[in-house]
């Protein structure tokens, strides 16, 4: 098998993967809700909103026919992977126009109703400890500690081959410094948003709160949980190749192929297994296992359209909420009024640019 | 399952709407003795307001010995007296009977009276059931 098969092949998978997401979304989301505009529960099931579901169904199919024909056009052309970067940007941005073509359709279904609803929030009166918030704390301290440790190490053993072979060291540094790097940025900033998603605000309805509760909660657990199995095993897979890669060295970093496949396809199965898990058992807020009060209407902030920026970011100054659930989606966003919400995502690119900095000045600065 | 609900859209403030559920809630013996409450942190973000609004509401109801706030195990209702001091007891009927004076100088008549007093005992009494047929 060519790489240019295994590029196209990869994209094609790639397609029906997002394509597949972007499909199956609508079903999966609480009712009342339609592309991320909160329309009222009993809006949905007229024959307005179905229509609307329909046309996005169609939407969905054509924009995937289409990014397939892009992007392997261009691969038979001779440009395999320029043809996979164009027809996944041309699918993403279809994406995006495609969403919010809808959701501006869905805006126009809310009755006035759903406005007074939203000035309703309802809290059970449940103390302790959220479930998925221990899982998170283990997680961010072992994240921390291993990644700093990779880190320290890389830099230690940099620092022995340049004592020991100066000039070979010096053209390997960003070799041996990035991916520490990298999972210093992200691995602990994942199990920050585990830790974030198992305190995310829950969103409940009206009326009878337990069947809600209980959704809403085993949602967020496993938001959490997945957040915090995914950082640690990212964060394993980090410092494991960073050590492999100090071990070898950095100009035999191909003969890691295998286990840099291996290791990547096990985060890749167990992001997958827990997508489908989610999309399948909870649906989008737990809103597969809500138990007979799907019928109340939505409240506590996301059925405030005036709180949404085209139904993706939310923005809301006097709601203490870091996090809240999504409306169009899969999990959790950050509220991006809440000023902790905005440190912790500037911490994040300002760490990431600071340790890319320091990789590539280090190595201008050694001569590399 | 106990919820509390506010409603933005009401003239009440909030640290009020929460305070009088709560009140309402330990008078009817809903919650009893002893039960811990969400933190002020955990309800403030299920409510989606401030911190200072529901911290205001807890101390409120702790002034009025309905709940205590406990420096690390968070708040809980608290215990009734045994017998209300004679001094306490005397000092809420003198504020029952201001507030009636004020009300009848508002110009209510004193079947109204009789009936908003029926009312909220009533809703004291009746709570428990409302919420047990939810």
């Amino acid at each position: 098998m060519t790489e240019a098969t295994v590029v196209s092949l990869f994209f094609t998978v790639r397609v029906f993967i997002v394509g597949g997401i972007l499909l199956i979304l609508p079903s999966i989301m609480r009712k009342g809700l339609l592309f991320g505009a909160y329309i009222g529960e009993t809006t949905a099931d007229q024959n307005a909103a179905r229509q609307l579901r329909d046309g996005w169904y169609i939407g969905c199919v054509i924009l995937m026919v289409l990014s397939l024909l892009v992007g392997l056009g261009i691969a038979v052309a001779g440009w395999p992977v320029t043809g996979n970067l164009t027809g996944t940007a041309f699918l993403l941005t279809g994406a995006g126009v495609l969403y919010l073509r809808w959701y501006s359709k869905a805006r126009k279904l809310a009755p006035p109703l759903a406005a007074d609803q939203a000035e309703k929030a309802v809290a059970p009166l449940v103390p302790g400890e959220p479930k998925g918030a221990g899982l998170a704390k283990v997680a961010l301290g072992a994240c921390l500690l291993a990644s700093l440790a990779t880190y320290a190490y890389a830099v230690g053993s940099y620092q022995d081959m340049l004592a020991f072979a100066p000039v070979y060291a010096r053209t390997a540094f960003y070799k041996i410094i990035l991916l520490p790097s990298v999972n210093l940025a992200v691995s602990p900033f994942y199990a920050l948003l585990a830790l974030l998603t198992a305190n995310a605000k829950r969103s409940l309805r009206g009326g009878s709160g337990g069947g809600s509760l209980e959704a809403q909660d085993a949602f967020r657990t496993i938001n959490a949980n997945i957040f915090s199995g995914t950082a640690l095993l990212m964060c394993a897979f980090m410092s494991y190749l960073s050590v492999r890669i100090i071990r070898v060295g950095p100009s035999e970093i191909r003969t890691l192929g295998l286990e840099i496949i291996v290791m990547a396809g096990m985060i890749l199965v167990f992001l997958v297994f827990n997508l489908v898990r989610i999309m399948k058992r909870y649906g989008q807020g737990g809103a597969l296992i809500e138990s007979g009060s799907a019928e109340a209407p939505l409240t506590n902030g996301i059925a405030d359209n005036a709180r949404w920026i085209w139904g993706v970011f939310y923005v809301d100054r006097n709601d203490p909420s870091v996090m809240v659930e999504q409306r169009f989606g899969i999990g959790y966003t950050l509220n991006y009024g809440n000023p902790t919400a905005i440190l912790v995502l500037a911490s994040f690119f300002v760490l990431s640019f600071a340790l890319v900095a320091v990789a590539v000045v280090g190595t201008q600065l050694g001569g590399g | 399952m106990l919820v509390l609900t506010i409603d933005r859209a009401l003239e009440d403030p909030v640290y009020r709407q929460v305070a009088d559920q709560l009140r309402r809630l330990v008078a009817s013996g809903e919650l009893v003795p002893g039960t811990a409450l969400p933190s002020v942190r955990q309800l403030a973000r299920d409510l989606g307001v401030n911190l200072n609004t529901i911290a205001r509401a807890y101390r409120l109801l702790e002034g009025e010995g309905f709940l205590v706030i406990h420096d690390r195990a968070g708040v809980t209702v608290a215990a009734p007296a045994e017998e209300i001091e004679h001094s306490a007891r005397a000092k809420l009927l003198d504020e029952l009977t201001a507030t009636l004076a004020r009300l009848r100088q508002a110009g209510m008549t004193i079947d109204d009276l009789m009936t908003i007093v029926q009312i909220e005992v009533l809703a004291i009494d009746g709570g428990g059931k409302e919420n047990e047929d939810d």
